[in-house]
């Protein structure tokens, strides 16, 4: 059964004359374990479609649903444990809150489910530990450089133990090096650590480290590809679609 | 710790300027609220002191309801009363001497300026309690002009026993025999001359009465058997006459109560303004955390979670703000009592000590600091809860209000104006009143749409000084680009500028009635002016052999005497004045409120009395009711003639009465104070120098002319009108903290964009001029609603007052003045601290601010 099933999936903003169909009747399947990235050009919708999957907006038009149960029906305090317990958020802008440190951070997701803090944090150090900040437990984002601060909303995303991680264009605020180090712990978090990884990206450097990618073109989707893994030319495949697609 | 409150501490702690500035505004609030609130029980309770401390050692202390004297021989009916050991009656009153009277120095400052004169019967007094004397002896009751003193007060007159001392009595002076000296006094309370009962009657004029009688009971009576005794006196004595404390000073009481009301609105004002700078703080704060919140709300935080993180934070910073504010408080309560003592003991003996803390009063200021903080809060907070997740994925922009600022809030505030200034036309008081708070409500409320077209206006004056720099433009957009939040700012200046310019108001319209009303009262050639004026009741006065001898003089046309006795009316006490209609009408006189001049032929005529506006709103009564008066001999009824009132007795419940019925029913006959008008063409050096004269005997009197008189009084008003002045402009202080905390917010928002004003060629003298610029038009903003609220509020004050005061409401030139002055000055104030962070932005660190 796959993890998450989105069907007929429409959000139109604004209405009348000025209305944007940011996606047109979507259909999307992800199985549990797959690590999918989402590609298109500006404007297409990847952004839309991964706020749709993780709750964050409503649709217009069709429905989402993640391991079985569709949110269509929820109401906000029900996504919002959704939110919490299943799913797991990295964003471009790493949104770490300034005045908490890095364990705080991390332990944020559970500390809200009213874990008491201290085991909160023991969980968080240990994600924080495997992607190599233990030193950095106690610092400030403000104080951590872009790639620490986005391995820390990685730890973040992972401290509830969910099942599906969304990532929306993690490593768009970083240098390729740190980049590439980002992309790389997305793949280890699906494979390695078993979850399902939804990623939006423009990259096709970033966007190749996946097993599948889904191309948008306004709203629509319009293609996919299947990456082998021994396949070192994943990038230039991926950019060569781009192409094909066209802007 | 739990995430609410971590999230809390952190955010107060990382922004530590503007916790500052907001907490502040709580503080302020809170010193004035305690502080003032500590003062007040503190004079008031060393007053308590000083007329409970003439009590003793009785178990019960007789005294008239009214506060009067009384006949000796009620305490026959004590006789048979079982369970009293033993009673005494005496005399007591309190003789203000004049300055410098004891020691004849006045390059030292005095130290005694009252004495209590108490006329007892020596062997029953001594039943009551012991008079262990050190050097002589103490009084027989054959005794005449004899007394016993303290050595406190041997000290002070430099005598001992054997040596004689003179003290102000109805006759002039009287010179005592000094035959016994008591050990020092140790209280607060007047120092004591006794003499036997006939002496003090003597010097009072008091033949005959007494005016308290103390009682002890027997040996080991418990509280059930003292109430049963207790019990028993009144039903004696009837309903006249009452067992327990001396209620002496009640005049002085109520002004003090009055005071601290007063003071206690200012705290509630000046608190209710701290909320105002709280919601704009919180309303800023949620706005700058959108991403901060958005992410919460994305992980999984409910929006319950979010409104208690805000919530906790305002309890943390009302908390922080009210501990501050306590501190202050205490410090200024002790402060203000230690610079009231010498001015307060020119008027009473009175010692103030520390500061008295009563634990409800710190529960009420804390529970008061906390709450305006939470209250001020609660819609932020519920903002912030709307927030949704998506904000968490949108960079960081300054929030720009696009929408139109006239929806039905505005209308509704439109609408409260007009009928608010149609009220004013209308000229029904009952409609002016409550209209000076909606005024103020409908101000609130238009402002925000205001706020573009006024800055627009003001604007072009910033415009035309900062043409050469660009920036005009800039400041203009950064107040427009946030009406609402502007508006909350304008709001709390408004209320502090509007208190200034309707006290301007006041001011104004005060010192021209009152000035016209000073002339009238206090308009004659001379006066003879006893040490507490108003407080008649504590003053020693004169037979009426001086005022006869004064109208003996060559020259002399009137001379109108005031006699005083006490009373109480509809269970109020009240001051009862007794004028002589015809001589008072010549030298003084009384402004009307209901009825005329005829009232003083009635007053002469037949039992009616002409009360004052005080005494009729306290009491209920209307002009055509029956009142009765208490008096020693029971209860006589009066009919009021007029509603009236003069300057001198404008504050506590006076009724005026003839000078003959004072004498019938009340058996007084004692000149307190004396006013006398020399004849056309008279020669005035020679009847001034016979009237100083007549003075010299009399001590208890300054003599002294109307015109010297005139000069006192106005020096007096303009020194308490300077002092209003003052403590309104105090009152601004939170505007000035509301302008800071905007700016600086502002400026923190703008960084990025600072950062590219920088980047593109504005120098850091521009942006400090930007910020500067601002300001100033925020404060224009904020004084031109002041002054419109102000003078809405001057006028109602105005018209409340008019009720027991008549005056005419004179515009506020000086009011609007000051309040321009100050708004702009705290503008430019509040610029400084913003404008100095904002041209001290590093380009680079600016743009990448997020």
């Amino acid at each position: 059964m796959s993890i998450i099933s989105a069907q007929n999936l429409t959000k139109i903003f604004g209405s009348g004359a000025t209305a944007v169909t940011a996606l047109d009747h979507v259909n999307l399947s992800v199985n549990p374990g797959e690590f999918v990235a989402i590609m298109g050009p500006s404007g297409c919708g990847k952004s839309t479609l991964l706020h749709l999957i993780g709750g964050l907006d409503r649709p217009s038009d069709g429905k989402v649903v993640i391991d079985g149960t569709s949110i269509a029906e929820m109401n906000d305090d029900r996504i919002t444990e959704l939110r919490r317990r299943k799913i797991g958020f990295v964003f471009q802008f790493f949104n770490l809150i300034p005045v908490l440190n890095a364990i705080e951070n991390a332990a944020l997701p559970i500390t809200l489910d009213g874990v008491k803090p201290a085991e909160a944090q023991k969980k968080a150090a240990e994600w924080l530990t495997r992607f190599g900040l233990s030193s950095r437990l106690a610092s400030r984002p403000d104080q951590l450089s872009g790639g620490e601060q986005q391995r820390v909303a990685i730890a973040r995303a992972l401290a509830a133990e969910p099942a599906l991680i969304l990532a929306d264009e993690p490593t768009g605020n970083l240098d390729t090096r740190s980049g590439d180090e980002i992309a790389g712990l997305m793949r280890d978090v699906a494979k390695k650590y078993g979850r399902t990884v939804v990623m939006v990206t423009h990259d096709p450097r970033i966007a190749a480290y996946a097993d599948r990618i889904v191309f948008l073109k306004d709203g629509k989707i319009v293609d996919e590809t299947l990456l082998e893994r021994n396949n070192d030319g994943g990038a230039a495949i991926v950019a060569q679609k781009i192409r094909e697609i066209g802007d | 710790m739990n995430l609410q409150l971590t999230l809390a501490v952190r955010y107060l702690a990382g922004r530590k300027l503007r916790t500052a500035l907001t907490t502040l505004a709580i503080v302020f609030g809170v010193v004035l609220i305690f502080g003032m609130n500590t003062v007040m029980p503190t004079l008031i309770a060393a007053l308590q002191a000083n007329v409970q401390g003439a009590e003793g050692q009785a178990d019960f202390t007789i005294t008239n309801v009214a506060g009067d004297s009384f006949p000796a021989d009620v305490t026959s009916r004590l006789q048979d009363i079982d369970g009293i050991r033993a009673f005494t009656a005496s005399l007591e009153r309190a003789v203000n001497l004049p300055a410098d009277f004891v020691d004849n120095n006045p390059a030292r400052p005095d130290r005694i300026m009252a004495v209590n004169l108490i006329g007892i019967i020596p062997e029953q007094a001594r039943s009551i309690r012991a008079y262990p004397i050190l050097e002589g002896r103490y009084l027989n009751d054959s005794d005449t002009a004899a007394t016993v003193i303290s050595q406190t007060l041997a000290d002070a007159f430099s005598v001992k026993a054997g040596d004689s001392i003179r003290l102000p009595s109805i006759s002039g002076l009287t010179e005592l025999s000094v035959v016994g000296i008591l050990p020092a006094d140790i209280g607060p309370e007047n120092e004591s001359v006794l003499v036997t009962l006939p002496q003090a009657q003597k010097m009072t004029g008091e033949s005959g009465n007494v005016n308290i009688i103390r009682v002890n009971v027997e040996a080991f009576a418990d509280m059930a058997r003292r109430t049963e005794i207790q019990g028993k006196i009144e039903a004696a004595l009837g309903k006249n006459y009452r067992a327990g404390t001396l209620m002496a000073g009640e005049e002085m009481f109520g002004t003090m109560e009055l005071a601290q009301i007063a003071l206690s609105m200012f705290g509630a004002l000046a608190l209710f303004m701290g909320g105002f700078i709280i919601f704009n703080t919180f309303r800023t704060v949620v706005t700058e955390r959108r991403r901060d919140i958005g992410m919460l709300r994305a992980l999984g935080a409910t929006r319950r979670t979010i409104i208690g993180a805000i919530l906790t934070e305002g309890f943390l910073q009302g908390l922080l703000g009210s501990a501050i504010g306590l501190l202050f408080g205490y410090w200024m309560a002790f402060g203000v009592l230690k610079v009231a003592q010498g001015p307060l003991s020119a008027f009473v003996n009175i010692k103030l000590g520390t500061p008295i803390v009563e634990p409800g009063l710190v529960i009420l200021s804390i529970l008061l600091g906390v709450g305006v903080t939470v209250l001020a809060g609660l819609l932020p907070a519920w903002s912030a809860s709307r927030v949704t997740p998506l904000e968490a994925l949108r960079p960081t922009v300054t929030e720009v209000e696009f929408t139109r600022q006239t929806g039905r809030g505005f209308w509704a505030g439109m609408v409260i104006l007009v009928l608010t200034v149609l009220a004013i036309l209308s000229g029904q008081s009952t409609l002016i009143l409550p209209g000076g708070i909606l005024f103020l409500v409908g101000l609130v409320l238009v402002a925000p749409g205001l706020i573009r077209p006024f800055v627009s206006l003001f604007g072009r004056v910033v415009g035309f000084a900062t043409v050469r720099q660009g920036i005009g433009g800039l400041a203009q957009s950064n107040l427009t680009r946030q009406p609402s939040r502007v508006a909350v700012t304008a709001s709390t200046s408004l209320l502090g500028l509007a208190v200034i310019v309707a006290a301007g108001g006041l001011v104004t319209s005060m010192s021209g009635t009152l000035l016209d009303m000073l002339q009238d009262s206090l308009g004659s050639d001379y006066v003879y002016l006893p040490p507490s004026v108003g407080f008649w009741g504590s003053n020693v006065g004169a037979a009426p052999e001086l005022a006869e001898s004064l109208r003996a003089v060559p020259g002399v046309e009137t001379v109108s005497t005031l006699r005083f006795a006490s009373s109480q009316a509809s269970g109020q006490v009240v001051s009862v004045l007794g004028i002589q209609p015809d001589e008072f009408q010549r030298v003084s006189g009384l402004v009307f409120v209901e009825g005329n001049k005829s009232a003083y032929e009635e007053i002469a005529s037949e039992h009616a009395l002409i009360a004052n506006s005080v005494f009729m709103i306290g009491t209920g009564l209307k002009a055509v009711d029956t009142v009765e008066l208490s008096t020693s001999d029971g209860q006589v009824q009066y009919r009021i003639a007029a509603v009236a009132t003069d300057m001198l007795n404008a504050k506590i419940n006076t009724v005026y009465i003839s000078q003959d019925h004072l004498q019938t029913d009340f058996g007084n006959t004692e000149d307190v104070f004396i006013q006398i008008d020399l004849r056309e063409g008279a020669d005035r050096e020679a009847a001034g120098a016979q009237i100083k004269a007549l003075g010299e005997n009399y001590p208890q009197f300054k003599v002294i002319s109307g015109v010297d008189y005139y000069s006192t009084i106005l020096a007096q008003f303009k020194a308490a009108f300077s002092a209003l002045y003052i403590l309104f402009a105090i009152l601004a202080f939170p505007s000035l903290i509301a302008m800071l905390n905007t700016l600086t917010i502002s400026v923190i928002e703008r960084t990025r964009e600072i950062g590219m004003i920088r980047a593109v060629g504005g120098t850091r003298r521009q942006i400090r001029n930007m910020v500067v610029a601002e300001a100033l038009l925020l404060a224009a903003i904020g004084a031109t609603f002041g002054i419109l609220g102000g003078m809405y509020l001057g006028y109602v004050l105005v018209t409340a007052i008019d009720v027991i005061f008549p005056m005419g409401y004179s515009f506020p030139v000086s009011g609007i003045v000051a309040a321009i002055v100050i708004g702009l000055l705290f503008g430019v104030l509040a610029a400084i601290i913003p404008a100095r962070q904002a041209a001290r932005l590093e380009i680079i660190q600016a743009l990448r601010y997020e």
